[in-house]
């Protein structure tokens, strides 16, 4: 079964993008800090990982260049959640290895759509 | 051979015959009799045997012969028809030739087949049409001649009709060959013409050829002149026909016409010339003259020699020494002109002009020669006269050019009296002057005499000796030899050696200026002519004389003018560089116009200056009068407003005589004279400048003049100084507009260097405006390494400027006192009334409040869209998720709720904004009420237990002192408060500790807010109260970035001030001071 990691610290966030993915047959595990998401990773080994990038403690794009700095994970797709809809911001998450930036509002059904389209459908 | 070929071929058919015929049968016969044994072989019976066989046999060749006979009879026909076509071939082909022949085909050529008989008479028949065809050829040649001849042709015959003619007869004439062919030739002839062609025609019958010219009647009637060639045609020993060439002879006919009028309009012209006129041939005879030739010499001189006519001498003149003219026209080809002379009757001397032209045939060489011959003795003779008359000029001539060359006196006497003695041939001269004040004659120069005779002559009285008694009289006197001379008693010139002698008068127009004395050692006859020439030559001597004593005169007075005149402009000029060098005029008027008074010796001067209703003081020379008294109003007829009225100068000689204007009792008691002259630039009146005299004075006109150019001086001095001071006015108010201007102003030249800065420029760089003038514009910024770029932005500014393009350019400028700032700069030129630029002037905007909120309104857009969006990702992604999804009762309502508080906290976000945005335009109603800051710090606390709690963080409070006596919106207060906590709270780790304290600082009251939290980097510290401003840690947290903006407008309405403390770390110090006492 694919897995998705969600980190958000949204909640309604989490929820939707939960229930919008395991309606679809995708196992979703969402984290609301990004502080120990390394190790869940790891230990997890998510098909995709859903980052938020304004976070307390640990932003979501420091967040992704650790993932990408960790061999064992770095093939692991990340897309980028984000409010930040400026075109700079979307040039340095995609600089640091971000495979999608999708810009808050986002239609739940839409990322289905690309998650399916980067990891396929079951 | 004929006959050989037919027996030839009669044999050749006998053996064809026997071949064919005897053969075949022979063989047929024999091959039926061993048929015929063969059969009866069978046969019983011997008897009937023969008998069967010879019957057989007999009827098998009779039906064999009946065969061959039909095959004979076929046969021999086929043969006689070939034979006989054989034999009538060749005489069918001559036939068919000599049918062509007849046709006209003479080239015609049969093939000759056979060598008998027939085949000679075919080569006969070509060789005869080969001849036929070849003389044809030349009678059409011949006739072709005939026929392109371009002149008429006719063939008459025995009986003078014509038998022939040729194309060119009926194209000349215009008759048709059969209107020709026929007639006699007399039906083309008129009577006359008819009998030269008899006469010729008979002529020709003798066998002669002959050429003669008639003329011929032509088809429209007219007559034709012809040339005609004629000649017999003669066959056989006798004439048959005459053969005539008529030749176009009209051209010729008119030349010769025209030559013989020619001729006659020549001797027409040539009798028609009154001078004698001869055409002379190469032996020198006459063979035309002219009508005037013909009647001095009589008709008969053609044939005669040329100078037999015209020198009356028996051989050629040339032999005489004479240059004759026709040998010399002969000789060179040229025409030649020359005066002989003759002697007429009693030695009378003639002069004749001949001009000889040569007369050339077509290869140039002279046939004959036109002598014309003219008389101009007369005009010899007046040349002659004219010659003599100009020998006289030449002499007055150059002695007028020394006259009027020099302005010497001594010179010009010395250079005529050469002339003169040049002139007469004398050996000496001396010239006396009249001194009339001592009434004697001194000497002046001399020339072939010696120092000493001049010592003992050099000064005679008047009336003495023939120098003094010639100027005594002013009578010329002369002498042959003044030794013998009776009219001369007594004379120093008597014993000196001297012969002939001339005394001359120099006479001016009005007196005697002295006497010419010419001597000659030789007794000298003057002629009258002579004498005559040196009485004008005294004369104009004398004029010249007295032209320069009266341009000395002249002179002297010239310069004694050009003196005064020069004195005049002096004081002119230094009144003019005074005036002029003067912007302050009422420090020079005063003295100027002394200076006038004394240049002029006037008692009074003043000049009054109008304001276009009175006549005011402005300055004054002799009179004790305070400045800008009324001196006249207006409508008082005084004379400066006459002048001005009148624009001119009045001149009033006698004041107290003078009615028509109004004077003032002090003028009219103290003065007797006066001048006004009126003070204008262009068509404005200043006022009028006066002088006054206690005397009668006149002034000269010039001095009127020299006065009007100083009134002038005047007007534009004082309308420049008034123009001074509205300049200095204007320059000082436009001084006190720049330097009030917040922007930095520097006005520069078109080299860079600084004219003037204004006191923001100053400011800006440090420098007062004193000391910038004059620096490289550019060097003005040095004081800051990091104003390189500047003063590159600053280069290319001015560049611009220079090439007349006004440039606005940000840059960043670092003041004198370390600031940054960001400024415009905008250069413009300044263009001059020429169109040049004459300078740049540079204006430094600070326009660094501008851009920063230009950033901050980049920020805020930013920053709101960002916020905006997380709430909307709820209302918009779950609103989704409601339609698409089939979603349990419980997570719809989980749903909606989310929807709603995210709607709420947009809305929030929205009424934040609007909240600032109204408090800082005043439109805010905040409500005046006792604050109760105990009640405000607990709601605070129990509003963030759950958050504190969150954290495992500390909020403590306290009041010290009297917190009371505060009164404003206590909602505004408390909403203060949430956003200190909520920020020491969000920008904390876990743990933190936050105290609120409330103390009561003389009339103020004090909140502190701090926390031992994460700190405010110092880079974020300028910025922490602008709208939507997240700083550094801001990009952790969420947050609209609008608390602490609204915290400051919040506390600014209260007249409070807000103040951060922080250290990154350790720690935030917020502290909020609100007056008690506000001043609204």
């Amino acid at each position: 079964m694919r897995k998705v990691i969600v980190i958000d610290d949204e909640p309604f966030i989490l929820m939707m993008i939960e229930d919008k993915l395991k309606k679809a047959g995708i196992k979703v595990i969402t984290l609301r800090e990004s502080i120990n998401a390394v190790s869940v990773v790891k230990n997890e080994k998510p098909d995709l990982i859903i980052l938020d990038w304004m976070m307390p403690e640990l932003s979501g794009i420091d967040l992704c260049k650790m993932l990408k700095s960790e061999p064992d994970i770095a093939e692991i797709p990340i897309f980028m959640l984000t409010a930040k809809g400026q075109e700079a911001d979307e040039q340095l998450g995609l600089k640091c290895g971000v495979t999608r930036y999708i810009t808050k509002p986002f239609s739940p059904k839409s990322l289905l759509e690309m998650i399916e389209e980067t990891i396929g459908k079951t | 051979m004929f006959k050989q070929r037919i027996i030839y071929r009669l044999l050749l058919i006998f053996i064809i015959f026997a071949l064919i015929f005897i053969i075949p049968f022979s063989l047929t016969i024999r091959k039926e009799i061993s048929t015929i044994i063969t059969e009866e072989g069978s046969l019983s019976s011997p008897l009937l045997k023969e008998k069967e066989i010879q019957h057989k046999l007999t009827e098998r060749i009779v039906d064999n012969m009946l065969v061959f006979s039909l095959y004979l009879f076929v046969f021999a026909f086929l043969l006689s028809m070939f034979f006989s076509r054989s034999l009538l071939k060749p005489i069918r082909e001559l036939y068919k030739g000599a049918k062509a022949l007849k046709e006209g085909n003479l080239g015609i050529r049969l093939d000759v087949s056979t060598e008998d008989e027939l085949g000679e008479v075919t080569k006969s028949f070509n060789e005869m049409a080969e001849a036929l065809e070849k003389q044809t050829k030349d009678l059409k040649k011949k006739e072709s001649y005939i026929s392109a001849m371009m002149d008429p042709l006719w063939v008459v015959a025995d009986n003078d009709t014509i038998t022939d003619i040729n194309p060119a007869f009926t194209k000349l004439f215009g008759y048709s060959r059969n209107e020709v062919l026929g007639a006699s030739i007399y039906d083309f002839l008129d009577e006359e013409n008819a009998r030269i062609m008899k006469y010729q025609l008979e002529e020709r019958e003798k066998g002669i050829s002959s050429i003669y010219e008639i003329s011929i009647i032509i088809k429209d009637g007219s007559s034709m002149p012809v040339l005609i060639t004629g000649a017999p045609i003669i066959k056989e020993g006798s004439t048959t026909e005459k053969i005539g060439i008529l030749k176009d002879f009209r051209r010729e006919h008119e030349l010769r016409t025209a030559i013989k009028e020619s001729r006659d309009y020549l001797e027409i012209i040539m009798d028609s010339i009154e001078d004698e006129l001869l055409v002379v041939d190469r032996d020198f005879r006459i063979t035309m003259a002219n009508k005037a030739v013909r009647a001095i010499k009589g008709d008969k001189v053609i044939g005669d020699y040329c100078y037999a006519i015209s020198h009356d001498m028996p051989s050629p003149c040339w032999h005489e020494g004479v240059d004759c003219p026709a040998k010399r026209v002969f000789e060179t080809g040229r025409m030649f002109k020359t005066v002989h002379q003759h002697k007429g009757a009693g030695g009378k001397r003639f002069f004749h002009e001949i001009v000889a032209c040569p007369i050339k045939d077509s290869k140039g060489n002279v046939m004959h020669v036109i002598e014309l011959m003219r008389d101009v003795t007369e005009r010899k003779e007046y040349e002659e006269n004219i010659a003599q008359k100009n020998k006289e000029l030449t002499v007055v001539n150059s002695i007028a050019g020394i006259l009027s060359r020099s302005l010497k006196a001594e010179e010009i006497f010395g250079n005529v009296l050469d002339k003169m003695l040049e002139m007469l041939n004398m050996d000496g001269g001396i010239i006396f002057l009249l001194d009339e004040a001592n009434r004697e004659l001194t000497c002046s120069y001399h020339k072939g005499v010696s120092e000493e005779f001049m010592r003992a002559s050099g000064r005679m009285k008047l009336g003495e000796d023939i120098p003094g008694k010639v100027a005594a009289t002013g009578q010329l006197i002369t002498t042959a030899d003044i030794g013998t001379d009776q009219r001369i008693e007594r004379s120093i010139l008597k014993h000196s050696g001297m012969k002939g002698c001339c005394a001359i008068p120099i006479k001016g127009k009005e007196r005697l200026v002295g006497v010419f004395c010419l001597f000659s050692f030789k007794t000298h006859i003057f002629t009258l002519e002579e004498e005559r020439l040196m009485n004008s030559i005294g004369e104009m001597t004398g004029m010249a004389i007295e032209n320069i004593r009266l341009y000395e005169k002249m002179r002297q007075l010239y310069e004694y003018q050009r003196q005064r005149r020069a004195e005049d402009h002096k004081n002119l000029l230094s009144l003019s560089s005074r005036l002029a060098a003067a912007l302050e005029i009422k420090a020079v008027m005063n003295s100027t116009l002394d200076l006038i008074r004394g240049s002029f010796r006037a008692d009074l001067v003043w000049l009054l200056e109008t304001d276009n209703e009175n006549l005011i003081l402005k300055a004054d020379s002799g009179l004790n009068i305070k400045e800008r008294e009324i001196i006249y109003q207006k409508g008082t007829s005084s004379i400066e407003w006459y002048a001005i009225e009148k624009k001119e100068p009045i001149i009033v000689p006698a004041i107290s005589s003078e009615s028509r204007f109004y004077l003032s009792d002090y003028v009219r008691s103290n003065y007797r004279s006066a001048v006004c002259l009126p003070v204008y630039v262009g068509e404005k009146a200043l006022g009028a400048l006066s002088l006054y005299y206690t005397i009668n004075k006149e002034l000269r006109d010039d001095d009127i003049h020299f006065l009007q150019i100083v009134a002038s001086i005047l007007a534009v001095a004082i309308e420049r100084s008034e123009l001074y001071e509205k300049t200095l006015l204007e320059r000082e108010r436009s001084d006190t507009i720049l330097q009030s201007i917040s922007d930095g102003i520097m006005t520069v030249d078109t080299r860079c260097k600084v004219i003037s800065i204004n006191k923001a420029a100053a400011d800006m760089i440090g420098i007062p405006q004193e000391k910038a003038a004059g620096s490289q514009c550019c060097e003005l910024f040095n004081y800051a390494d990091e104003n390189l770029d500047f003063r590159c932005t600053l280069g290319a500014c001015m560049e611009s400027a220079l090439e007349k393009k006004s440039v606005n350019v940000d840059a960043q400028l670092t003041t004198i006192t370390g600031k940054n700032l960001s400024v415009m700069i905008s250069s413009s030129p300044i263009i001059n009334s020429k169109g040049e630029v004459a300078g740049v002037v540079h204006v430094l905007r600070n326009i660094t409040r501008e851009k920063e909120i230009d950033r901050m309104k980049t920020e805020f857009v930013r920053t709101v869209s960002h916020q905006f969006r997380t709430p909307l990702s709820a209302i918009v992604g779950m609103t989704e998720m409601l339609i698409d999804e089939d979603l349990q009762d419980e997570k719809k309502k989980e749903y909606l709720q989310t929807v709603l508080s995210e709607g709420i906290r947009l809305s929030n976000m929205v009424s934040d904004l609007l909240n600032i945005a109204r408090i800082e335009s005043g439109k805010e109603v905040f409500r005046e009420e006792e604050i109760d800051f105990a009640s405000l710090l607990e709601d605070t606390k129990k509003l963030f237990s759950n958050a504190l709690e969150k954290k495992n963080a500390k909020l403590t409070t306290a009041i010290n002192g009297n917190v009371s006596g505060f009164r404003g919106d206590k909602e505004k207060i408390f909403q203060l408060l949430k956003i200190f906590a909520d920020n020491s709270i969000i920008f904390s780790d876990k743990e933190c500790n936050i105290s609120i304290t409330l103390s009561r600082k003389n009339d103020n009251i004090e909140l502190k807010v701090s926390d031992n939290g994460w700190g405010i980097p110092e880079e974020d510290m300028p910025h922490l109260t602008e709208r939507f401003y997240r700083g550094k840690y801001g990009q952790k947290v969420k947050g609209s970035g609008l608390g602490l903006a609204l915290c400051k407008e919040i506390v600014t309405r209260y007249d409070g001030s807000i103040t951060f403390d922080s250290k990154v770390g350790k720690g935030t110090t917020v502290t909020v001071t609100f007056p008690l006492r506000r001043k609204s």
